[in-house]
């Protein structure tokens, strides 16, 4: 009995038309009955009891088929009405479900001079204006990609017949060297390779903001990469008596882009025999989690400091030791492994103890992702830093972080001396050790420390147009 | 008996480093400015392997080498290999090579040896 009563409501109630006729017909027949009812209760009581019979009967079928009537009137003029009403807005309810599917050409026209009529022509003007966003959105995504690809191609492009002369001189094409000319022309060639290194590095860091990197996904089998790597560097790994084990179990053949897995796994096999001591070993493993699979190689060699462990991921940042020197590098490797690894949503990071060596891992997404987001590299903007610092709150105080961190945002404390303060505060009540507090110091000096370079960049171009003014006075004088 | 490699790229520079290269070694070289050009040389002179450049103004390179099915191909340009089969360039049977610029002269050399002593 309920599930019907609710069916006959939904069926009077939910068309704008429907409701509204409804009630304007309730409203025709009960405004009328009413006072058809006081007229014959009130004639009833003034005639005499005689007229009951053949009156009354008469009487009773006029005001029926009155109260009909207006009824049916009431309903008509309430349909005419209510649809006067309901017809534009089902027009602008049609033309925003086009919207919502992307088609921003949609144009409403009502013309019932009214309030609606208004709404009808603001809907007008906003559509056009996301559809006109919609195009420059479109435009700046096509001019992005033909500038790193014209860029890409301009910056390469000397390279070619400068490594390939610099390799004809050093081969004897145009006679023998002596000693020295073979010397100064291994700098030249050295340098320029690391030139064409920073700039291949380069341009992938720029792919990788404009969410611009080309993933090709295609059915892989893991396993077999991860062996093909560890073939790949026994060359280099031999160099220092270094074993590479692989670990892989079962791993799902899934659809992924095997150039990039490449990329990043190499780039971290690489820095793990460069990091490593002789006669050390390295492994990488591979396996099948919930929903992605993790990756991890490990190394034994010097390990890294609590304070690079986070600053290791940035670009042209470095670990200052001895290998590094002799194995040189771009010191963008990283940075674009968490780029390439974090535009597929993927996670990246490092455990490590100093002299005890490092693991590191990264996550792989079972399905490939759709949509690829820019990933910030190169600079922080505010809502970085603040959302860095929310993390590190919570790393260090759990889940009341999350509340200390709302607090002090709300008294705008968040600066570098407040937060020190704020952790001085903690120490001091022994909320927090004194070890814990001087670590959350240190990471919280590190988020500002880049900071600082930004600031840094900005009070450069002002100082250089104030030289470019003063050499432009000068030149004028003369 | 001396073979014939037609190079086309649109840089100078280029076509004089590979020229002295490939001439160097023993080859016979003709160049070409443009995928155009490269027609019009292909059939005047019927080289033996064409060394094609990807990102030249004119006609679109991928027109060019469907024209031309009967010579070897190689390409050789900054563009990646993964990003050119996407573009469809690597489908044709003569396409034999594709070398990453900038290049090794020894490896240059090593591959064309190997494309025409097959």
């Amino acid at each position: 009995m309920d599930a019907k009563k609710l069916t006959i409501k939904n069926l009077l109630f939910s068309k704008l038309n429907r409701k509204l006729t409804f009630l304007f017909a309730i409203v025709g027949l009960v405004a009328p009955a009413v006072g058809i009812y006081y007229f014959y209760v009130i004639s009833i009581s003034s005639y005499p009891a005689a007229l009951l019979t053949d009156q009354a009967s008469l009487l009773r079928t006029v005001a029926i088929m009155i109260m009909i009537l207006i009824a049916v009137d009431a309903g008509i003029i309430g349909f005419l009405v209510s649809r006067s009403i309901s017809k534009p807005i089902k027009e602008l309810r049609n033309a925003t479900r086009e919207v919502e599917r992307g088609n921003y050409n949609v144009k409403v026209s009502i013309d019932t001079n009214d309030e609606i009529a208004e709404l009808a022509q603001a809907f007008n003007v906003t559509t056009a204006a996301l559809g006109k966003l919609a195009q420059e959105r479109k435009e700046v995504d096509t001019a992005k990609t033909e500038f790193l690809s014209i860029t890409s191609h301009e910056l390469r492009s000397p390279m070619t017949p400068m490594k390939a002369q610099l390799q004809m001189l050093e081969n004897g094409y145009f006679g023998e060297l002596n000693d020295k000319q073979k010397e100064s022309l291994g700098i030249i060639i050295r340098n320029a390779d690391r030139l064409d290194n920073i700039i291949v590095d380069f341009l992938e860091i720029s792919r990788i903001e404009a969410a611009k990197l080309k993933f090709n996904f295609v059915e892989t089998d893991l396993a077999q990469i991860v062996r093909d790597i560890a073939k790949f560097m026994e060359g280099f790994a031999k160099q220092k008596n270094i074993d590479v084990i692989v670990n892989v179990d079962k791993l799902p053949v899934i659809e992924t882009d095997p150039d990039r897995v490449t990329q990043v796994l190499r780039n971290l096999v690489h820095n793990a025999i460069k990091f490593s001591n002789e006669n050390c070993k390295v492994e990488i493993s591979a396996e099948l989690k919930n929903n992605h699979i993790l990756f991890s190689v490990r190394d034994y060699g010097c390990g890294l400091s609590p304070e690079n462990q986070i600053r290791i991921f940035e670009p042209f940042f470095q670990v200052e030791c001895a290998n590094r020197r002799r194995y040189g590098g771009t010191g963008l490797g990283l940075a674009i492994c968490r780029g390439i690894v974090e535009s597929q949503n993927g996670k990246i990071w490092v455990e490590s103890k100093p002299d005890k060596g490092c693991i590191f891992y990264f996550t792989l997404p079972l399905a490939p992702v759709r949509e690829l987001k820019p990933i910030k590299i190169l600079f922080s903007c505010r809502s970085d830093i603040e959302k860095k610092i929310r993390d590190e709150f919570k790393a260090i105080l759990g889940p009341l972080g999350d509340v200390e961190f709302e607090e002090l945002k709300i008294k705008n404390s968040l600066s570098k001396d407040d937060l020190f303060a704020y952790i001085d505060s903690l120490t001091g009540q022994f909320i927090i050790t004194r070890e814990n507090g001087t670590e959350f110091k240190n990471r919280i000096g590190e988020i500002f420390g880049e900071e600082k370079e930004i600031i840094n960049d900005r009070r450069d171009t002002v100082h250089e147009n104030f030289e470019n003014e003063v050499l432009k006075r000068n030149y004028e004088r003369f | 008996m001396v073979k014939t490699i037609l190079v086309v790229d649109d840089e100078p520079d280029i076509r004089d480093s590979v020229r002295t290269i490939l001439e160097m070694n023993g080859y016979r070289v003709i160049t070409a400015v443009d995928g155009d050009d490269c027609l019009k040389k292909a059939r005047e002179t019927k080289p033996d392997l064409i060394l094609l450049d990807i990102m030249m103004p004119g006609t679109p390179v991928v027109n060019i080498v469907k024209q031309i099915k009967d010579i070897k191909i190689a390409f050789m340009s900054v563009v990646r290999i993964s990003d050119a089969r996407k573009k469809g360039l690597c489908s044709q049977e003569n396409i034999v090579d594709f070398l990453q610029k900038p290049f090794n002269v020894s490896d240059l050399v090593d591959r064309v040896s190997l494309i025409l002593n097959e």
